[in-house]
């Protein structure tokens, strides 16, 4: 809980004109943040609006987690694990799924949209996709505009 | 010397009130030594002298103060105000004056959409028109009583019990301490047999679970793995008081949630779909989830959709 809430209060995202969006990004230990180390080890470009938190698996990240982050400042949040098969704990990107799906029903009794938040898969060996998915959030999100509960 | 004891009831059904009356023997050892020198349920105390001649609010100096029901109306809040400056110590009493209780439920819509469906848009009402004379104007929504002046202590439940209010008197008139709440969920308390399997259909609420009758309660299979809805996981225990096992569960019930969320920060509605969503239980399936989980703590908590 402590750990979202830096991400977000410690930052400013004020480049003087036009909004840029903040996502928080939840990352599995064994795929997903091996998978953004590998984009950061090869050079990928891509947009820096997002802050990365390194769990040690999906499973782990509860809805309270989400919504906190999203009614505390965050305008999207990523939950990035391994593929359905491949999880170090057997099952807990299943269970991360599972989870989705109560967030994005809870997302509307917030008067969220629910394109703010997003569970994909990335492999440790996929860096070129963590790079593509973090972008295609991005520009999902400036588009949404900013976050409701946004006061900065 | 008797302590000064003073209550105030406002958006209430008046059950808590009965649960001091529900003490039972302990009742008449406390009353002799409380002097109630304003409680509306109980006497004609009047607030503006006894024939309205008075110009200022007069409620007694008390040591205890007792307020149940959440606010409501501007009286309510002028009323909680006056309550804080005339009393020592001021508990709320019931889980309506410490997280809104069931009226609060009306916090999911404004007052407007509020207002319109009680008196217009009921196809069982008579459209009279909106009542406006000598009533308080409403507040925008219902507060608990802790969002408008600083409370001591909390007696939560619906109705809370008998046990409690005891306790917190006695504590009071010996000088001790009030007794803390639990800390512990219901689940913590609750004596039913859990297997661990995944949940993957709902009963309805009034569908009865499968017990034996007579038996001890640690034979029961927990409510939830029965598929009956209990939020016990959110709730915050200790209604059982000496016995021990929850109120709800001793009836064969599932747990409503009275005693509120377990910390002022938690929302009870995304604890519980987490919970649920993680054994399996498609969360689709849950009706109406922000009511059904805020039921006694929608003060703070439940609000219109916020339109996009």
């Amino acid at each position: 809980m402590d750990a979202v809430e830096n991400s977000i209060t410690n930052t400013t995202e004020t480049n003087g004109n036009g909004f840029e969006p903040l996502i928080l990004t939840f990352c599995c230990y064994w795929c997903a943040y091996a998978g953004a180390d590998l984009a950061g080890t090869s050079r990928i470009q891509y947009p820096t609006n997002t802050r990365i938190i390194r769990v040690q698996c999906t499973g782990m990240v509860h809805p309270n987690l989400v919504i906190e982050a999203l009614t505390k400042g965050a305008d999207g949040v990523l939950m990035l694990g391994c593929h359905p098969g491949d999880c170090h704990y057997l099952e807990g990107n299943l269970r991360a799924q599972a989870r989705a799906d109560a967030i994005n029903l809870m997302l509307e009794d917030f008067g969220l949209e629910p394109e703010r938040f997003r569970l994909e898969w990335v492999s440790a060996s996929e860096g070129p996709r963590f790079a593509q998915v973090v972008t295609e959030m991005v520009e999902q999100v400036r588009k949404l505009g900013p976050s409701p509960y946004r006061t900065q | 010397m008797a302590a000064r004891l003073a209550e105030e009831w406002f958006a209430i059904c008046g059950g808590c009130e009965v649960t001091i009356l529900d003490i039972g023997e302990p009742l008449l050892d406390v009353l002799k030594q409380v002097e109630i020198v304003h409680m509306p349920v109980l006497m004609d105390h009047k607030l503006y002298g006894q024939t309205g001649e008075g110009t200022e609010m007069e409620i007694p100096a008390a040591d205890v103060g007792l307020i149940s029901g959440g606010i409501r109306s501007e009286e309510h809040k002028k009323l909680a105000l006056e309550m804080r400056k005339k009393c020592k110590t001021l508990i709320a009493l019931g889980s309506c004056a410490c997280f809104g209780g069931v009226p609060a439920l009306a916090n999911q819509f404004t007052t407007e959409e509020m207002l319109e469906k009680v008196y217009r848009g009921s196809v069982t009402t008579e459209t009279n028109g909106l009542p406006h004379e000598q009533i308080p104007a409403l507040t925008d929504r219902v507060y608990a009583v802790h969002e408008v002046v600083p409370v001591d202590a909390y007696l939560p439940g619906c109705p809370t019990t008998p046990d409690m209010v005891a306790n917190a008197l006695i504590a009071l008139l010996e000088g001790k301490p009030l007794p803390a709440l639990s800390s512990k969920s219901v689940c913590d308390e609750c004596p039913t047999k859990r297997e661990k399997k995944a949940v993957s259909t709902l009963k309805r609420r009034l569908d009865a679970p499968d017990f034996k009758p007579g038996a001890p309660l640690s034979e029961m299979r927990c409510l939830m793995e029965q598929g009956i809805l209990c939020l016990g996981p959110a709730t915050r225990g200790g209604c059982g008081g000496s016995d021990g096992n929850p109120r709800c569960i001793r009836a064969y019930m599932p747990c409503e949630g009275c005693f509120g969320p377990l910390s002022d920060k938690a929302n009870p509605m995304v604890d519980m779909m987490g919970a649920l969503s993680s054994i399996g239980l498609d969360p689709k399936q849950i009706p109406d989830r922000a009511a059904t989980f805020n039921r006694f703590a929608g003060a703070g908590r439940l609000r219109p959709t916020p339109r996009r």
